[in-house]
């Protein structure tokens, strides 16, 4: 399509994103396995509550990651940065509210919170997009399953845009940092600077990784095809 | 031909990108809900990103069940990620606070441009968390006076965090209409 914008071959890219890159074992192992495995896990992590189940769990999902994850050095940068961010956030938060003394229990459930969302990153980041869909496409239509799939494939890049935009913001001398935020009259700078740009942001993401999926041929036929097909 | 393609490429009547950002605002709401996970004892507090989502999408897509439709992806995707207290009924958490939305935007007009009717919609559909509650309760067979407290102080909670999500809707939106987006 001669209209497909940079950005938007750029979204194309991503919606066929991982298309090639599969373990020997993710190739093998049928994707609803994978994604009911990855459901069980995560309810699980959310009930365990003391540190026995916690550990057999996290042992699990480390081979999980090891067995099914192509890129592993990029999933545990990546975990480490949202423990890390996440930790710092709930155990002030308990610290705040509990007196310091409580700063395991807030490490446990930031624990506890990163058991439950790591077998989904696996999950997408193990999955092609079109295997994901796919398996989705028998509970629900395949439109629907193409939307819930690739907001969920777009989230991580969606949520930079926000950082983008937050950094570029305070450089312009918004005040937006957590500590301007503790004074509630400089939320208006938030909502203004931050929150408005952000959802312009998605809209215009949205509109080019719609471009990108009609320039593929999305939505022709009344059934989807999928490549690879099984 | 073109117009042939736009048309195919529609979800429900919904056109594709509207229905993508669609779909971002309900990945955002559990990502949302899921970062305030905190056990915090302070209750209603998810109610703030749920109803600021809900309303955004229903006042930046002019489609008469976009509320229902972010409800439903966020629902089932709650449920199967278990998140939230309620098991199965986890998508009634969701559905009926869009649905609320969904049905005072069909019947003001002019919702998303005044404060003071956000304000309303935001507090009736934070009330929905009520209903929620009994029903949930009174399946685990609470006592009855027990059950209606309980469904009132976590409506009241929910209030106090909806209310302000919803005020901040208006503004938003008038700011996306000047900037040609919506």
């Amino acid at each position: 399509m001669r209209g497909e914008s940079g950005r938007a071959r750029r979204a194309g890219l991503m919606l066929a994103a991982g298309a090639e890159r599969q373990t020997w074992l993710g190739r093998r192992l049928p994707t609803g396995l994978v994604a009911a495995a990855s459901v069980c896990l995560s309810v699980a992590a959310f009930a365990a509550r003391t540190a026995p189940p916690m550990v057999g769990l996290s042992a699990v999902e480390l081979v999980m990651a090891l067995t099914l994850c192509p890129q592993r050095r990029r999933l545990a940068r990546d975990g480490a940065r949202v423990l890390a961010w996440q930790t710092a956030v709930i155990v002030g938060l308990y610290a705040l509210r509990y007196g310091a003394t409580e700063w395991h229990e807030g490490a446990r459930i930031s624990w506890q919170l990163f058991l439950a969302f790591l077998p989904g990153m696996v999950l997408l980041r193990s999955t092609p997009a079109p295997r994901l869909v796919q398996a989705l496409n028998r509970v629900m239509p395949y439109r629907a399953a193409f939307v819930l799939t690739t907001s969920l494939r777009f989230v991580p890049l969606v949520l930079r845009e926000v950082r983008a935009i937050h950094e570029v913001q305070l450089l312009r001398g918004a005040r937006v940092l957590p500590r301007d935020l503790a004074r509630p009259w400089n939320w208006p700078d938030l909502v203004n600077c931050v929150l408005v740009p952000a959802i312009i942001q998605s809209l215009a993401l949205a509109g080019e990784i719609s471009l990108a999926a009609r320039a593929r041929g999305f939505g022709c036929g009344e059934r989807r095809t999928y490549w690879p097909g099984s | 031909m073109t117009e042939m393609h736009d048309r195919d490429s529609r979800t429900g009547g919904l056109p594709l990108k509207e229905a993508l950002f669609l779909g971002f605002c309900a990945v955002l709401i559990l990502f949302t809900r899921a970062a305030l996970r905190l056990h915090l004892q302070i209750s209603g507090h998810s109610m703030f990103f749920t109803l600021f989502f809900l309303m955004l999408a229903r006042g930046c897509v002019s489609y008469r069940l976009s509320a229902t439709f972010v409800g439903v992806l966020s629902g089932l995707m709650a449920m199967v990620l278990g998140l939230g207290k309620g098991g199965l009924l986890i998508p009634l958490k969701f559905l009926l606070p869009a649905l609320a939305v969904d049905l005072a935007a069909l019947l003001v007009p002019g919702l998303f441009g005044s404060y003071l009717l956000c304000a309303l919609a935001g507090a009736v559909a934070s009330s929905t968390k009520f209903a929620n509650t009994v029903l949930v309760d009174w399946l685990v067979g609470m006592d009855q006076a027990v059950l209606i407290q309980r469904g009132l102080l976590e409506a009241a909670g929910a209030i106090l965090f909806g209310v302000p999500a919803s005020l901040l809707i208006p503004s938003v939106i008038r700011r996306l209409r000047a900037y040609g987006v919506i």
